[in-house]
């Protein structure tokens, strides 16, 4: 059994109200650090525990904090990214729809550290009934004293907003939150400036996801030095994976990073094994936008040792043999599926989400879609198959935002390791609209260049 | 006044010092030629423009002086600044070329290529930009996209299926205009430019949105294919107007006025007035007055020796700006050698024929050759 910190209490019976979730010992974090730490202290704190964002990308959040600019006589605001609209994630949901005070409680103490007295949660229109559930668990907040003027006390004011954004996947990008956020065309900002420096209404500003802001909570709690025990190496901490796919339990799992893929995958207490007694043919194994891994490299790294489910074992191997933690959504994928489809299917999401603000994804992502429906419609071509590794090397980088990046991985990594799965849609075009390709034989990914 | 900090800069082994807070771009132009990265979407004069078309990537060799990291990814030279010591290297990366070419092959799978009957074509950034960057065919063989068409009112045409959505003409409205009445909507390949409700676009100096326009997405009606742009004199005039600078070009045929647009600097942007603002024109002088009469002649505009436009060779009279070459500098001192004069075999753009010279409309027996 891991460690649980997040969602160790979230199936107590009526934890979404203040009462239980108080006498659960709710709401301790705030008065521990409005009463007896200086907001410097947590951003330490929080430097100290090691947390990384756990929105994707990874980046340490304690670093994030310290870039916060504070000029004088300029409101500075923390920003909830609740945007959460990757295909395959829905950790963030499941936090907010069980435990809304844990995410309230983080986002307190947040506030509360970077000097935030307006503070967002950017949620996404889709989960319409989670801000409900968020505003009434912010007026029981605000009921008890721990929202509104002079907290606890300590003089410290803060109010908490819901946004509700309106179903763009594009808007999980924080320039484009920000955008969206202040009224706007959810179109990302050119960086630099950052939003540290210029971010919600031309103010410093951090955006940070919901499970990051969650986390702060038992940072607080324990100290950052007991939480960054949890863990290992670099990736301290409980991070909670969405699994989903062909497997017999999917579902939210609060895992503490030690844990191998296998276990992850085949033990009872996860996902317990691949549905239906198939084999493992592939796995996302995080959100959509993270290159696909067939099941050797998923299991072992290209090395040969096991690979385990944190951010460095992950992503060992960079591109070419790894994948990435990314925002834990776990897809399965057995024997009866078909890769070609799975990434179409992704590609489509890509072209219909693309902002269409910057030429190489507005394009790039259309064409992609095009050419992978035609595969898997059995009428591509072998150089079509040329053409989409080269149109996703084109996007790849040259784009405003990460969407760019994020369309091209999972095309790259799918003909990286599946080609031969591609050709066989274009030579047996008949069969491969009835039947499917199965479990292929990658024993050994097919070398193609990096680039 | 505070003394202004110059920073060193190198773009493709050329080193010019500018002012710091320009961008790389900015930079680039100053030292002109091949050097300069195209643009599309960036426009000096409209404030937050840029960094959406990706055209004007280029490599940064050397972060700083001080940091002389190089940056891991090519940079949009519109929206970044130089640093002190700052390397950049344009035309002399591989990978800003291969970048710059599939840029351009993004920009083109959805545009009709309709030149031959675009109002835009001998003026257009889209073909002067595929001309140096693009390759000769395409790789798209799916249905190009469309659009419902959106009506704009009795003055501007839009085109949407040529746009290629640099959001100029949305900049415009919004800095010029007190209402802007047109922006995109829908998201993805699928965005256009258009009204909410179909409306027709009406303000003094919505008209500049197709000075603006890279492409020829948004058009004058007034001059909508009554003649080519490169059978037209550009004439530099100007008359007492209420609301503008009354700064314009003419594009005379004869002593018929096909069009009025505002003065375009060589990088194609409208140009700056003596006292610093921007020779905006506003409709009355774009679309009404079509006149002779109505204008004070200044005489001949100077076009770019490279643009199609020059090619009427109007010699002595009509000035042509010659960038600067570049391309010794750029190959460290080496000198090109030139092979072969094309003008020696070809029968194409013989500079015999002179448009000047030619009273009343040029027809095309004018541009047979003359044998006497």
């Amino acid at each position: 059994m891991g460690v649980k910190i997040l969602l160790d209490k979230a199936h107590i019976e009526g934890i979404r109200t203040y009462e239980v979730y108080r006498r659960e010992g709710g709401y301790r974090s705030v008065e521990k650090a409005l009463k007896t730490m200086s907001p410097e202290a947590i951003v330490e704190e929080v430097k100290k525990s090691g947390l990384r964002g756990r929105g994707g990308a990874g980046f340490p959040t304690g670093l994030k904090w310290s870039f916060l600019a504070k000029p004088d006589g300029v409101p500075r605001h923390l920003v909830c990214n609740a945007d959460e609209s990757e295909p395959g994630t829905f950790k963030d949901r499941y936090l907010m729809e069980f435990i809304p005070h844990l995410l309230i409680e983080g986002l307190v103490v947040a506030s509360f550290a970077l000097g935030s007295n307006a503070t967002y949660i950017y949620i996404r229109g889709e989960y319409a009934w989670v801000a409900e559930i968020l505003e009434q668990a912010i007026e029981e907040a605000r009921a008890n004293g721990f929202l509104g003027k002079n907290i606890l006390g300590s003089g410290f004011d803060c109010e908490i907003y819901v946004h509700r954004g309106a179903g763009a996947y594009i808007c999980g990008e924080e320039t484009a939150l920000i955008e969206s956020l202040e009224g706007k065309r959810g179109n990302p900002r050119i960086k630099p400036p950052f939003p540290a420096i210029q971010g919600v209404w031309m103010r410093p500003t951090v955006v940070n996801n919901v499970e990051t802001l969650a986390a702060v909570v038992p940072i607080i709690n324990l100290g950052g030095e007991e939480y960054a025990k949890i863990g290992v190496g670099k990736s301290t901490g409980t991070k909670l994976i969405s699994a989903c796919g062909n497997i017999n339990k999917p579902g939210v799992y609060e895992i503490d990073m030690t844990i191998s893929v296998e276990e992850f995958i085949y033990s009872d207490e996860y996902c317990g094994g691949i549905a239906n007694g198939k084999r493992l043919k592939a796995c996302i194994p995080g959100g959509s936008s993270v290159p696909i891994l067939p099941a050797n490299l998923l299991l072992k790294t290209a090395k040969g040792e096991t690979r385990y489910m944190n951010y460095e074992s992950l992503s060992d191997g960079g591109f070419a043999t790894g994948s990435m933690m990314g925002s834990g959504g776990f897809i399965v994928l057995d024997e009866d599926q078909c890769v070609v489809k799975n990434t179409y299917t992704f590609a489509r999401f890509y072209r219909h989400e693309s902002c269409g603000q910057c030429s190489p994804c507005r394009e790039g992502t259309g064409w992609m879609e095009k050419l992978l429906l035609r595969l898997e419609n059995g009428q591509g071509k072998i150089s079509d198959i040329d053409l989409l590794w080269d149109i996703q090397r084109k996007i790849e980088g040259n784009t405003i935002c990460p969407l760019g990046d994020a369309a091209a991985w999972p095309v790259a990594a799918a003909i990286r390791h599946f080609r031969d799965e591609f050709e066989w849609h274009v030579t047996h075009a008949a069969e491969a609209v009835k039947s499917n390709y199965g479990l292929a034989h990658y024993a050994d990914p097919i070398h193609v260049p990096v680039g | 006044m505070s003394e202004q900090t110059l920073f060193k800069v190198t773009i493709d082994n050329i080193t010019i010092e500018v002012p710091a807070g320009t961008t790389i771009l900015n930079a680039a132009r100053k030292i002109g030629g091949d050097v300069t990265p195209p643009a599309m979407c960036y426009y000096s004069k409209l404030q937050g423009s840029g960094g959406k078309c990706r055209t004007c990537l280029v490599e940064v060799s050397k972060g700083s002086e001080k940091d002389p990291r190089p940056m891991p990814k090519l940079v949009a030279s519109c929206r970044t600044n130089v640093m002190d010591g700052m390397e950049v290297k344009n035309i002399t990366s591989d990978k800003v070329l291969d970048a710059r070419a599939s840029i351009v092959e993004f920009l083109l799978i959805n545009h009709p290529l309709d030149c031959p009957i675009c109002d835009q074509a001998g003026e257009c950034h889209l073909q002067d930009l595929s001309y140096e960057h693009g390759k000769e065919g395409t790789r798209y063989e799916f249905q190009r996209r469309t659009f419902q068409k959106h009506d704009l009112g009795p003055y501007i045409q839009l085109h949407m299926t040529r746009c290629i959505l640099c959001y100029r003409c949305v900049y415009v409205a919004d800095q010029l205009t007190e209402k802007r009445e047109h922006g995109i909507l829908d998201r993805g390949d699928h965005a256009e430019i258009a009204t909410q409700i179909q409306k027709s676009l009406e303000h003094d100096f919505i008209g500049n949105v197709i000075d603006v326009c890279p492409v020829g997405a948004l058009t004058d009606k007034t001059f909508r294919f009554k003649n080519r742009v490169w059978f037209l004199k550009p004439m530099d005039a100007h008359r007492d107007c209420p609301t503008c600078s009354g700064k314009v070009t003419l594009w005379n045929r004869g002593d018929e006025v096909f069009r009025v647009t505002a003065r375009k600097d060589e990088w194609g942007e409208v140009e700056s007035l003596e006292d610093g603002s921007t020779a905006w024109i506003c409709n009355t002088c774009r679309f009404e007055k079509k006149k002779t009469s109505d204008w004070v002649i200044e005489g001949p505009r100077a076009i770019s020796r490279h643009s199609v436009i020059s090619q009427g060779h109007y010699q002595g009279k009509i000035g042509m700006h010659k960038p600067r070459e570049t391309f010794t500098a750029v190959h460290g001192g080496r000198d090109p050698k030139l092979l072969m004069d094309i003008h020696s075999v070809s029968e194409v753009n013989r500079p015999s024929i002179d448009l000047s010279l030619i009273e009343g409309p040029a027809h095309s027996t004018d541009f047979n050759l003359k044998k006497d």
